[in-house]
């Protein structure tokens, strides 16, 4: 499976969104710090009603992207537009229509959570203490909105920074790996959050180095490596058009020899323990008809989607790289480098 | 108006903001008692010009009036320039530190403006203390050694009221000089993310102005440095009021304020926010 395939596969359909606007988009958007240059020439556009998922391993640039979105750092070239408002040159405007939060979102520890929302809310325009309890109630925070932020989990906060990126109903919110720290439970009242905002028509702009996570909640995608945006486009295209098999039998070096008879070298090979046969439509009733044929007793045969898909993650975001795949294991454990 | 309300409400919430004013309430009732139990005059205390200083000090026990003079001499050279260095220090830095810098400049305000009511409200808790301070001596000294008329330098007494107007336009000046620190030290908190760091980067530059004062090698920067015009207030107790002095000072802190609050805003307008 290779990057080419998936260009192709994306041509003609990267801006139009179905006439639907496209409320966030960077055109060549780069930045360098010193001779490292962490973002690339970035050409994203997210649609409304997206729910986009920014996928790479960490230190591909997702961070520093999204803190170009909100201003926070200045692009060395290229620029940010959220609807009609360029970003640095017309950042408050753009501002107006954008929510979220960079890397872990921080409040004001002395102050309860309620106060922190009407502090930075108010910024926005006018907060009612209806819409404070409405938001709090969305993140499941409502039972701790007068403790203060400084006791708050970390979990804790990344519900409190979608609360306050909800709080004056923008165009866009952004979240830098919202999942990012928090137990299984916990990641999944995020996931299912997100999805419901999809739902209700919000668009969400999501970072995550998990491909698991774009999968479960994400309408649209792009991949980031090394700054670069490899692909980009609706999740269900993102998976290997593959047909691969695991087969698992009684006798796995006679299976081979047949197998191995009926595709070309390429297209067969070992992975724990199981035979991996990548190849065409109507290949697997012919196979499972020799195997039999052969006295071969077939205990499994299942499809090896998932590992096509870790596979491709892996063989787009390593590159001529070597270092990267160890940074994509740890990057599955969960942790963040 | 808003972003400086809501600057102020978040010192507020935060408990030096309160430790700093209480201590300069609480530190004249201290000077008071000290003055009150003691037979001879304690050692000079600050910075100040020694004949001014011990003139000060030896009549504390005759009149109030010279507690309020004598808290400014005290706490002008150090225990002030501390605060209002740590006041400055905190606005961008602190904010770096905490992690909600990022949180803040997320939301719809420009650059600007965050930093100038910060600049602001740092500046406005200065006053506060400065005015404590006179409040403190005020309240200490009148209740003990009773509000007299005072003998000025030059030898010539005024009414109660007069000397409180003179202390008051003292104190003003002094708050102006502070001015200075705040302004270095939100200069200093742009440049790192680190409060501590721009805190001391501001009282270094202040021990710095005064250990390059006791060398006459340094005499011809004398005129340029703030800290050699702290003093300056003094001359409202000459009379008639030495403005020369005065006004030579003031133009010193208005070039060192704008001056440097001016780099600090061209500095963080165009400034990657990475913390």
């Amino acid at each position: 499976m290779t990057a080419e395939k998936f260009d192709m596969a994306q041509e003609g359909r990267l801006e139009h969104c179905e006439g639907k606007p496209v409320v966030l988009s960077t055109h060549g958007l780069t930045k360098e710090f010193g001779s490292l240059r962490a973002v690339d020439n970035l050409d994203l556009s997210v649609c409304r009603g997206d729910v986009f998922g920014f996928l790479g391993p960490n230190g591909s640039g997702k961070t520093t992207t999204i803190r170009m979105i909100f201003g926070l750092i200045y692009p060395t070239s290229g620029y940010v537009q959220v609807l009609d408002h360029k970003v640095p040159a017309q950042r408050t405007s753009a501002l107006r229509h954008l929510g979220g939060f960079v890397d872990d979102p921080m409040f004001y520890g002395n102050m309860s959570a309620r106060r922190n929302l009407r502090l930075l809310g108010e910024m926005n325009g006018h907060v009612t203490e209806e819409r404070i309890a409405e938001v709090l109630d969305i993140v499941g925070l409502l039972d701790r909105g007068d403790s203060k932020a400084g006791s708050f989990s970390h979990g804790m906060r990344q519900r409190l920074g979608i609360a306050l990126a909800l709080i004056h109903d923008p165009d866009v919110i952004v979240l830098d790996e919202p999942t990012s720290g928090l137990d299984p439970q916990g990641m999944k009242d995020v996931r299912e959050l997100i999805r419901q905002l999809g739902a209700q028509g919000t668009t969400v702009f999501l970072s995550s180095h998990l491909l698991h996570e774009v999968e479960l909640v994400c309408n649209r995608a792009a991949i980031l490596s090394k700054g670069h945006v490899i692909v980009q486009g609706p999740v269900s295209e993102l998976h290997p058009a593959s047909h691969a098999v695991k087969i698992l039998t009684a006798n796995q070096s006679k299976a081979l020899e047949i197998i191995r008879a009926m595709v070309p070298a390429g297209g067969v090979r070992e992975d724990e323990g199981y035979i991996i046969v990548d190849s065409g439509d109507g290949f697997v009733p012919e196979m499972v008809r020799r195997l039999v044929a052969g006295n071969v007793d077939i205990m499994a045969i299942v499809p090896a989607v998932e590992q096509g898909l870790e596979d491709m993650f892996l063989e787009l975001t390593s590159t001529a790289e070597v270092a990267l795949p160890q940074a994509i294991g740890r990057s599955r454990k969960g942790g963040r480098l | 108006m808003s972003s400086i309300r809501r600057e102020f409400v978040k010192i507020l919430f935060q408990k030096r903001t309160f430790i700093g004013w209480g201590l300069l309430f609480i530190i004249p009732f201290l000077v008071m008692l000290a003055f009150r139990f003691s037979s001879a005059g304690p050692g000079r205390g600050g910075g100040g010009t020694a004949d001014v200083g011990a003139m000060i000090f030896t009549q504390v026990r005759t009149n109030g009036i010279y507690l309020i003079v004598a808290a400014l001499l005290a706490m002008s050279s150090f225990f002030l320039p501390l605060l209002a260095s740590m006041s400055g220090s905190n606005t961008v830095a602190g904010e770096a530190e905490s992690g909600t810098l990022r949180t803040m400049l997320m939301q719809p305000i420009t650059r600007g403006r965050f930093l100038m009511s910060k600049w602001f409200v740092a500046n406005v808790y200065v006053a506060i203390c400065v005015f404590l301070l006179g409040l403190g001596s005020l309240i200490a000294g009148g209740a003990v050694f009773g509000l007299h008329p005072l003998k000025l330098f030059t030898g010539q007494s005024i009414g109660v009221a007069h000397a409180l107007g003179l202390s008051v336009a003292a104190y003003a000046f002094v708050f102006l000089g502070m001015m200075c620190v705040v302004s270095v030290s939100v200069l200093f908190s742009t440049l790192t993310n680190s409060s501590l760091t721009a805190a001391i980067g501001g009282l270094v530059l202040v021990i710095v102005m005064l250990v390059l004062g006791g060398f006459s090698v340094f005499d011809f920067l004398q005129p340029y440095l703030f800290v050699h015009h702290f003093d300056a207030w003094t001359n409202f107790l000459s009379s008639p009021v030495q403005w020369g002095p005065v006004i030579k000072a003031l133009i010193n802190f208005a070039v060192w304020i704008v001056g440097t609050t001016g780099i600090a805003y061209w500095r963080f307008r165009s400034r990657d926010i990475l913390s």
